[in-house]
């Protein structure tokens, strides 16, 4: 068996999320350095506040002010901390009740080792010197030695509020595409295009996935196809992808290799974009040190007719 | 049934159940390499072919091993040209069975093929996880998974309902009675470790690995036809928590509990309980909610700390628990799942094989 590749894959994202009231004026405060809760119909206050009564799902708007203080109600000791969390020293996690407030918000409490905290402890918020509107404006806990500190007495919404923010996440993943798919990549590298054959229906699957998507069984038989094929069906791409040298408009087509029942994709090139026609003969056209094809070009062969690929449009 | 009789809801039976090895790494398969001999073993356990499955649902998340639609592409193995009746939940395959049981409780079909595939080997788990969090308030402060059961497992601690000593012991239990089970990753001696988030240690928390199961539901004398001794669905439901950490009581799960009621499961004692609790500390919490004392075998395949394929270890238990039905080892048996932060939403069933 091949080696099995590898490669490293980042998925990342910044998410653009809306807020809706009680949230944006929970956000908003935090900018404020001050931190509001909403009360439930039952007369309970909720920090961090929430736009519907877990209990009876009824929408609550009613805000509170809670002091920056509060007591710890279970907390686990962080020795090792992971990338965007809070603190990059060893922490404690938290959850806190404020005082003021009935429920706990999770965050993390700047401590010196886990001797030093124990459910009970009290702690004050620690304001992060540049705030946005995010729950990282509380940069994180640190230990208090004393009651319940005076609210500022701005028990509601601060005008110029956020309506939104953006979070980035970030996803690091070590890829590996599987057997079959590995076997491809290995042999394009030598500039060959393999597929697989179905044991039962005899089909034969470029690129080939390790499976007949049709007999649900797994393909093995390689099958080596091409290095010529049909265009089946195509677009014109007229918008420039980000990070694609490529000039618009460019073609990128369906191509039935010869030999395999499954048309993969990619972009014709050496002939203008307006002469590509369904049935065109084409082949490969491989740059130096490239692992697959640069694009395809027509051979110049007469077309295919259409009842020859009209299964693999 | 005799005609004079109303017509009651149909009885809904596991006949089939598989799972792959589960191992810290399948770099050589893909989703679909990976997932297809599961999917062989129960279509040949029953004899049945993909053609005669009247419906067939998944649950997986393509955040695993970040793979946008892998679901779709794992679709090749089940043969889904031309089209089948099919479903899909990004959610363990435990609720890719409800949604199937329903279907059949329906009469839109007699049989349900049920898979669902983890493959947690790609990513960090620990940190693929808090994407699932509160977006507002809780998943930019990225709390991973260990962190977030720690803080559970603490409160428990602080409330008398265990301490570091009993929870390894659950981890040792796991891991020892796993010996039995051939497709366990962690198995026997493990030692407990350093504290990876106090209180929890590395034997506190489930292995990193990946894993596939799938199983086959039928209904009525047709189960009867295609297993010697159908596991029934006597009963299953799913309930949630508030979506709040700070708003619950981490020391007790109500959903579960009130999930194990509309499911029948206090109605009469069971054999053995499948409790999909991925860390120790929340087996306690399981145990608890579900009334189990020690009469009740609990775990006896070694559970998620054995082996933890995410969104596959919850359907795992329900067909562990099947499997001993089948086997006619166990008359009554109580199947659980879990999906979210510190048990968020808890699924209970509960499985009978005809009296011998
Ligand atoms: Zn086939």
């Amino acid at each position: 068996m091949p080696e099995v590749l590898k490669a490293p894959l980042v998925v990342e994202f910044p998410f653009t999320r809306s807020l809706g009231p009680v949230q944006s004026a929970f956000l908003t405060g935090l900018r404020e350095r001050v931190v509001l809760g909403v009360r439930t119909t039952d007369g309970r206050v909720l920090v961090p506040p929430v736009e519907y009564d877990p209990v009876t799902a009824e929408e609550i708007d009613e805000l509170v002010e809670v002091a920056p203080t509060g007591t710890v109600t279970t907390w686990a000791w962080n020795p090792a901390p992971r990338r965007g969390q809070p603190l990059a020293t060893p922490f404690a996690w938290v959850l806190v009740r404020l005082d003021g407030a009935d429920t706990a918000l999770l965050h993390a409490l700047d401590a010196p080792g886990p001797d030093a905290v124990r459910t009970g402890m009290r702690v004050r918020v620690r304001w992060a010197a540049e705030r946005s509107g995010a729950i990282t404006d509380i940069a994180c806990f640190a230990p208090y030695d004393g009651g319940p500190d005076r609210p500022t007495g701005h028990g509601r919404a601060f005008p110029d509020a956020v309506t939104g923010i953006v979070v980035p996440a970030r996803l690091d993943y070590t890829y590996s595409p599987g057997r079959a798919q590995s076997d491809y990549i290995h042999a394009l590298a030598e500039r060959r295009t393999v597929g697989e054959r179905c044991p039962s229906c005899r089909k034969v699957y470029v690129p080939p996935r390790g499976a007949c998507p049709t007999c649900g069984i797994a393909t093995a038989e390689q099958v080596e196809v091409g290095p010529r094929g049909t265009v089946t069906t195509f677009c014109i791409v007229n918008i420039k992808a980000k990070n694609l040298d490529v000039e618009v408009p460019y073609v990128y087509a369906h191509i039935a290799l010869d030999g395999a029942d499954l048309a993969l994709h990619a972009r014709i090139g050496g002939v203008p974009y307006d002469q590509v026609r369904m049935g065109l003969r084409v082949e490969p056209v491989w740059t130096e040190g490239a692992r697959y094809p640069d694009h395809y070009r027509p051979t110049g062969e007469p077309d295919a007719a259409y009842e020859t690929y009209k299964e693999l449009l | 049934m005799t005609s004079a009789e109303a017509p009651g809801p149909r009885d809904v039976a596991l006949v089939a159940f598989a799972q792959t090895d589960h191992r810290r790494s399948t770099a050589e398969s893909s989703e679909v390499e990976l997932l297809m001999p599961v999917l062989h073993d129960v279509l040949a356990q029953t004899g049945l072919r993909t053609a005669d499955i009247g419906f067939t649902c998944s649950g997986s998340s393509d955040y695993l091993a970040g793979r946008a639609f892998s679901f779709t592409l794992a679709l090749d193995g089940v043969g889904a040209w031309p089209p089948i009746s099919e479903s899909h939940v990004e959610m363990d395959g435990a609720w890719a069975l409800y949604e199937a049981w329903t279907k059949l409780l329906t009469e839109d079909a007699d049989t349900a093929l049920v898979y669902s595939y983890g493959k947690c080997s790609p990513g960090s788990v620990r940190d693929v996880l808090t994407r699932q969090l509160d977006p507002y308030y809780v998943a930019p402060l990225w709390p991973d998974a260990v962190a977030l059961a720690a803080l559970q497992a603490q409160a428990l601690i602080d409330a008398g309902h265990t301490d570091e000593r009993a929870l390894a012991a659950i981890g040792a239990r796991s891991r020892a009675d796993a010996t039995a089970n051939p497709h366990a990753q962690l198995k026997g001696r493990v030692p407990q470790g350093e504290h990876v988030v106090r209180p929890l240690r590395t034997g506190d928390c489930p292995p990193v690995g990946d894993g596939a199961a799938a199983v086959i539901l039928a209904a009525g004398e047709r189960a009867r036809r295609l297993c010697a001794r159908p596991a029934w669905i006597r009963g299953i439901d799913h309930r949630t928590e508030a979506h709040s950490l700070g708003v619950r009581d981490l020391t007790d799960s109500p959903s579960t509990r009130l999930a194990a009621e509309r499911a029948g499961a206090f109605e009469r004692p069971v054999d053995i309980a499948e409790l999909h609790a991925p860390f120790s500390s929340q087996e306690v919490v399981l145990r608890r909610a579900l009334r189990l004392d020690d009469s009740v075998c609990v775990n006896p395949s070694g559970g998620a700390l054995a082996a933890n394929p995410v969104m596959a270890a919850g359907l795992i238990r329900i067909g562990e628990a099947a499997a001993r039905i089948h086997r006619g080892t166990c008359d009554r048996a109580l199947a659980h799942a879990t999906s979210g932060p510190c048990l968020q939403q808890n699924l209970v069933a509960v499985l009978e094989g005809d009296p011998r």
